[in-house]
């Protein structure tokens, strides 16, 4: 008897999974030519805001998923096979996007590394260089290509080089409403203009300049621009683990720097952060990495602008900005 | 007190594969020693299991001391020596000592603990089997007969009134097999201990045996061993020979 | 770094004492899991709690709250793999197979279609022994408690059980009830651990000490102390190996685990020659 109720567990976690997997909402069929896949949010965002109403835009990550782990289903294979551009960050993202593009037996299909035109810095943490604090710049040509850091969008210039990456895919892809893509792009570039300028004020008059971050190697390029000093508790690769000293020196950074917040990724477990933040007696703020919304914000239509508007009010408080 | 200490009553059980054993009724009464004979495959094995409560019994019912199986609890009552040699994994880290002692729990209630007493009782059951030098010896560490001694220790040391034991002799040489024979028919005499045994050695039990059952899916003969040895039915299937060979009593 | 100054902080303070608390729980379940022939249970729990966090997640439930998912569900596969092996002529390593394919299944088809997350569910997943919680170390040292009381209580059943079940059962012993006990402590170390420590170090703690005090022990009391003894050691001396050669601790745990488990084989093999092989 005990083993048929056995039995009737499996069965209902097995039809549980099924209809979860059967219930996603169906594709709407577009009505413009122009089909356009992205991976990650930011090349989404711009691509959306590029389109208009010329082209439908989809993104590949479900939301809430981590962008090194994610591995494409057969449904988004069919999806890019179908799409007339494909667009993705670096090879240092999304490694497996070159493997599934030439998987992809398409003569329309065109390809765009959006990240082409940007200069990449390394990821530094302070476990691989101990405690010369290097000024911005110095070093980081002669690293070693698999530490390159890929969130390029995180520096507004980056991201305006990105969208004339991506510009380029639609205009090549869709001539004929080329007009309305070069338009749209530079109204994006003029938000992404006013966006820095923003960022530059507001982070202009901190009472640190410390970017203290207990997590992977995220917010480098951001930390750059404005001349933050930036230190992670642990490099790019997601699957490293912090050792018990370095965790330690993270705790001791935080206490001679004087700063009152440690920040945290959002999307990610904060256990870890938590546990420096309790240890070094400060509080915990959440920097949005972008790579890709949660299910709750994907369904608000939130931006890119809005996140950084968010990780902006953020930096403030915890930087202790004042603002004039 | 009832001094039927098994019956069953059409018993059936079957596997997978069918029906193994059918239709099954006898009674053993206390201070019998039953030897139980058969071919192989012949459901020897299924039916002490069965008894124990091992195998599910698919038809018929059986009782021990009277209560009928699904509700007997009085365990302490039985002993049991499986078919052995391949049941006890050789890397189990228990000495001899502590694996006696599990004989005892069924003396025991929740929580169960073993006290001096009992260390006496382990000590004396292995002093009469002969085995007290093995007490801290590793039981992967025995050879054969000693781990079969072993396990009839843990199977009496609860001064059981039933002893079932399932093909106990199977690895031992001739001249330690005689020996067991005659340690469990002492076991029978002087504590007046109810044995079943299952054995395909049907030469060597007849030596003891006060009952003889011979199994082939049902009963095809129960009786006293005199009756066994005169049966027509056991000269038809043994042949004048055997039956000679086993009714020679020395 | 100063030894002395890494300990004199918070987070390593907690670890030595929840990886010391999960260790001797853990190690005690194992020597019972490895002589039953369970001994990957660890693995196949932890990945139905992979599935079970995904459920969670998917529900908006992160982690203390995620517990309240994964441990009902958890503890229904641990009675499935009892279940599976009794009932359903499987073998131990078969069931734990089983159970553990559809919790992992179920969780990467969830993880993937759910309609995605608001969180990343391998973030959530993984514990890390430097990012425990004081609260933490109080639910650990009470589960620590209680295992350790059921299993001197049960003790002898449970020795009967890992022994032989077919004796076991001839002696009065309820053995489902036991097995059960039995299987439904290990679910709840592992959903704990899973969520303290991590599913590598769940794994080893389960298994190596038991395998090392198997090679050494001349007894069955022994061998439990003895695998207490080495499981709670090799979290001590990982961590300090961990902070002093500046390597992750779990992984450095593993490591010391093994090195046990290799020197307890060499010194039977000196031992005993013979019974070596």
């Amino acid at each position: 008897m005990k083993s048929r109720i056995g039995v009737v567990i499996l069965v209902v976690l097995c039809s549980a999974a099924l209809f979860l997997a059967s219930c996603k909402k169906g594709e709407e069929k577009p009505a413009v030519s122009l089909q356009v896949v992205t991976t990650l949010f930011p090349l989404y965002d711009f691509a959306r805001t590029i389109a208009g109403d010329k082209a439908h835009v989809t993104m590949l990550l479900p939301p809430g998923v981590e962008p090194h782990t994610f591995e494409p289903r057969p449904e988004d294979m069919i999806r890019i096979s179908r799409a007339g551009l494909f667009i993705y960050t670096n090879k240092y993202m999304e490694p497996w996007a070159e493997k599934v593009v030439s998987g992809i037996d398409s003569r329309t299909l065109r390809v765009v590394n959006a990240g082409e035109r940007v200069t990449y810095h390394a990821g530094v943490t302070e476990d691989e260089h101990g405690h010369d604090h290097t000024k911005s710049g110095e070093h980081d040509h002669h690293h070693d290509q698999k530490g390159m850091d890929p969130h390029i969008w995180l520096d507004f210039d980056n991201a305006a080089l990105m969208v004339d990456t991506i510009l380029d895919g639609f205009v090549a892809a869709d001539p004929a409403n080329g007009d309305v893509y070069r338009q749209n792009a530079e109204t994006l570039k003029r938000r992404l203009v006013k966006l820095d300028l923003q960022y530059r004020k507001t982070l202009a008059l901190c009472s640190t300049r410390t970017l203290l971050h207990g997590g992977h190697y995220t917010f480098g390029y951001l930390a750059r621009r404005y001349n933050l000093d930036y230190h992670a508790l642990s490099g790019i690769s997601s699957d490293s683990e912090p050792s018990a000293e370095r965790m330690a020196s993270l705790v001791r950074e935080i206490r001679s720097s004087g700063a009152r917040y440690l920040f945290a990724e959002e999307l990610l477990s904060p256990r870890l952060t938590e546990t420096l933040a309790n240890e070094a007696g400060v509080g915990v703020l959440m920097l949005h990495g972008a790579h890709n919304l949660s299910r709750d914000d994907m369904a608000r239509n939130v931006t890119f602008f809005d996140l950084m508007d968010r990780n902006l009010e953020q930096l403030q408080k915890g930087l202790q900005c004042r603002t004039k | 007190m009832s001094d039927k200490i098994v019956t069953t009553e059409l018993l059936s059980c079957s596997y997978r594969e069918g029906r193994v054993l059918e239709d099954i009724s006898f009674q053993v009464e206390r201070g019998d020693y039953v030897g139980i004979v058969g071919p192989n495959g012949s459901g020897k094995s299924t039916l002490v299991k069965a008894l124990l409560g091992l195998v599910t019994i698919s038809k018929g019912s059986a009782s021990l001391f009277g209560t009928p199986l699904p509700h007997f609890r009085d365990w302490y009552k039985v002993g049991y020596l499986p078919q052995s040699l391949h049941l006890v994994n050789p890397v189990f880290p228990a000495t001899v000592h502590e694996t006696v002692g599990l004989g005892l729990l069924s003396l025991k209630r929740f929580p169960k603990r073993l006290n001096r007493a009992d260390n006496d009782k382990i000590n004396t059951i292995l002093d009469e089997l002969g085995i007290l030098d093995l007490e801290h010896k590793l039981i992967g560490e025995l050879s054969g007969g000693q781990l079969q001694r072993v396990l009839l220790a843990r199977a009496i040391v609860n001064d059981p009134e039933l002893l079932v034991l399932d093909e106990p002799t199977a690895a031992l040489d001739p001249e330690t097999r005689g020996r067991f024979y005659a340690m469990i028919a002492s076991i029978n005499r002087s504590r007046g201990v109810t044995v079943l045994l299952v054995t395909h050695d049907s030469g060597a039990i007849g030596e003891h045996a006060s009952k003889m059952l011979y199994l082939d899916k049902k009963i095809l003969f129960y009786g006293s061993f005199d009756q066994f040895c005169c049966s027509h039915e056991m000269s038809s299937l043994f042949g004048e020979h055997s039956q000679h060979l086993m009714c020679h009593r020395h | 770094m100063n030894l002395l100054e890494i300990l004199s902080y918070g987070f390593i303070q907690r670890a030595l004492l929840a990886g010391t608390l999960i260790a001797l729980l853990c190690s005690v379940l194992g020597v019972f899991l490895v002589l039953r022939r369970l001994s990957l249970i660890g693995d196949g729990l932890a990945h139905v709690t992979f599935g079970s966090t995904a459920i969670a997640l998917a529900l908006k439930m992160y982690s203390a709250m995620s517990l309240l998912v994964s441990m009902p569900i958890v503890l229904l596969a641990s009675i499935g793999i009892l279940k599976l092996t009794e009932k359903g002529r499987l073998s131990g390593d078969a069931a734990i197979g089983l159970v553990s394919a559809l919790g992992i299944s179920a969780g990467i088809i969830l993880a993937s279609v759910g309609g995605g997350y608001n969180v990343d569910l391998l973030s959530y997943l993984f514990g890390n022994i430097l990012s425990i919680r004081s609260e933490e170390v109080v639910i650990a040292a009470l589960l620590c408690v209680g295992v350790l009381l059921l299993v001197t209580f049960y003790y002898h059943e449970l020795f009967a059980i890992s022994f032989s079940d077919e004796l076991a059962k001839v002696s009065g012993v309820r053995t489902s009830y036991i097995n059960a006990i039995l299987v439904l402590l290990t679910a709840l170390s592992v959903v704990l651990a899973m969520k303290l420590v991590g599913i590598m170090l769940i794994s080893s703690l389960l298994i190596v000490p038991a395998a090392a005090a198997l090679q050494l022990a001349r007894g069955f009391k022994v061998c439990i102390i003895l695998a207490a003894l080495q499981g709670c050691s090799s979290v001590v001396i990982g961590i300090i190996i961990s902070i002093m050669s500046n390597l992750p601790a779990s992984a450095t745990i593993v490591m010391v685990n093994l090195l046990f488990f290799t020197v307890s084989c060499v010194i039977r093999r000196i031992i005993h020659p013979k019974n070596s092989n």
